[in-house]
């Protein structure tokens, strides 16, 4: 009389079905995608993508300005400025604060910047240089 | 009065008590968690500060963990296709908190979401302008003048071309995981991208930034039934916490993604995918020769045996092309994600990739 040990495991059985399906089909499936014929099929895919997006924008913009909206392209030209007013602030800070530390007079520097922990640690297997 | 049980027959309550029972109670309630996407996972938790931010990027530092770390900080650079986080996964599942406990200074460079006007940032921008910019700011808050570069991904590309450009660069060591630089090895991304079929300067010019469907869909056509295979490894494992936590934790990162910024997307294309030039040695950015060989600091190439988004064939030859003498090659079992954060990673790569680094961090 066969052991419980020898039973099959069908959840073992079901999981090792799993993998070697998913390989197969993986294989198969790339095998039909990498011919010439796909890589056209995919070329043209997203030329109408582009084409579709293209004239989904010329007419939402043409909508907009219609209707006297700010389109899509006039809120990215005023990002734009705003980033670079933001880089000029930067900019101007950063001056401020090597003119405060030039004088002598360093301003409040940030948390991080005050963490200053020992550069002295050594690697397990390589004890510290005698004193 | 004394209950009387029917010999053969089990009352509900004790029914309900037994592991099968229990077990599928427990799949049900999990599987419910999955689908409604409750309690999610707590993802890039380690603590941080921006030292320094410009635009969408920012460069964070993590607070150390140690009082007395390595003397040279490490900079690690992420890729412009996805999000910072699969580094720093999870509390005890973060390549950075193993950094951070093995004694290092760690400091991320993040690109950021691109915005759409960010599509005219090409390679040269990241490359030539910020990653060196980055580099002072870790300089300036270390007081230390070199660091250790480790990129994954397309972040160690940039780290690749950083360093092949700026010879005199105070890069003390350079570690790449899963970085393509043969781009003839990339298969079926490379054959979907050929030039006789893809029309790249169309796709840019109309959309911009590429969105992040697209890129996704591409990567999920590579291993086309993996996904529909991992709904059922999932219903098989939903009884297991640490299998759905670490299931909710990589597909959150997966499906997290960012748009890839236009230009540097053309570059990419046209540069690497078809002329593979960073392999030949030509690939120039604003005139300047992306010089490999001419890189002589050590050098870790960490790649994945069976990554289908940078292929073993892609990534194993970047040590041939750098010009190092202390050159190591690390190859791990795995994919392209769980190189550096699955269990291969916590067991295997972390260890190593300390090991390596500390001897050189002095």
């Amino acid at each position: 009389m066969p052991s419980s040990n020898d039973r099959p495991d069908v959840g073992q059985l079901w999981r090792n079905w799993l993998v070697d399906t998913e390989r197969q089909w993986n294989s198969f499936l790339n095998d039909v995608m990498g011919t010439d014929s796909f890589g056209r099929f995919l070329g043209g895919y997203t030329e109408v993508y582009s084409m579709f997006q293209r004239l989904v924008a010329q007419n939402m913009e043409r909508s907009l300005s219609t209707l006297n909206v700010p389109s899509r392209s006039d809120i990215l030209e005023l990002s734009e400025r705003l980033g670079g007013v933001e880089e000029r602030l930067a900019a101007i800070e950063s001056n401020l604060r090597a003119l405060a530390e030039a004088v002598g007079h360093p301003s409040q520097p940030a948390a991080v910047t005050q963490l200053r922990p020992r550069r002295t640690r050594r690697p397990r297997n390589q004890p510290a240089e005698a004193k | 009065m004394a209950t009387v049980r029917t010999p053969g027959k089990t009352p509900l309550p004790e029914f309900l008590q037994t592991e099968v029972v229990k077990r599928n109670l427990d799949r049900a309630q999990r599987g419910m968690d999955v689908l409604l996407d409750r309690d999610p996972p707590v993802v890039g938790a380690t603590p941080k500060e921006i030292v320094y931010s410009k635009g969408t990027q920012r460069l964070y530092r993590y607070r150390p963990m140690t009082d007395e770390v390595y003397r040279i900080p490490v900079v690690l650079v992420m890729s412009l296709i996805s999000k910072p986080y699969i580094l720093d996964l999870s509390p005890g599942q973060s390549l950075v908190e193993y950094l951070l406990r093995e004694g290092f200074d760690v400091f991320m460079l993040d690109w950021g979401v691109p915005r759409p006007e960010d599509s005219r940032l090409g390679l040269e921008y990241y490359v030539l302008e910020s990653l060196p910019r980055n580099v002072e700011e870790v300089q300036k808050v270390t007081g230390e003048r070199e660091v250790s570069l480790l990129g994954y991904c397309m972040g160690g590309l940039f780290t690749l071309m950083y360093n092949g450009i700026f010879h005199d660069a105070p890069v003390a060591n350079m570690i790449c995981a899963a970085t393509p630089v043969d781009f003839d090895g990339m298969g079926l991304l490379r054959r979907w991208s050929d030039r006789r079929w893809f029309d790249v300067d169309r796709l840019v010019d109309t959309l911009g930034n590429i969105p992040p469907d697209l890129i996704l869909r591409s990567f999920e056509m590579l291993r086309p039934a993996q996904r529909w295979a991992e709904y059922a490894r999932l219903v098989d494992n939903l009884w297991n916490d640490l299998y759905v936590k670490n299931y909710r934790l990589f597909n959150r990162w997966i499906y997290d993604q960012i748009p890839f910024p236009g230009e540097a997307y053309r570059q990419l294309i046209k540069e690497l995918m078809w002329e593979n030039k960073l392999m030949k040695g030509q690939l120039t950015l604003d005139g300047r020769r992306v010089d490999t060989k001419a890189i002589t600091c050590p050098v870790l190439n960490i790649m994945a045996q069976y990554d289908n988004i940078a292929p073993f064939d892609a990534t194993q030859p970047l040590s041939t092309i750098v010009g190092s003498e202390d050159k190591e090659d690390v190859i791990l079992k795995g994919g392209h994600v769980s190189l550096v954060a699955g269990r291969n990673a916590w067991f295997r790569l972390w260890p190593k990739l300390s090991e390596w680094l500390s001897v050189r961090s002095v």
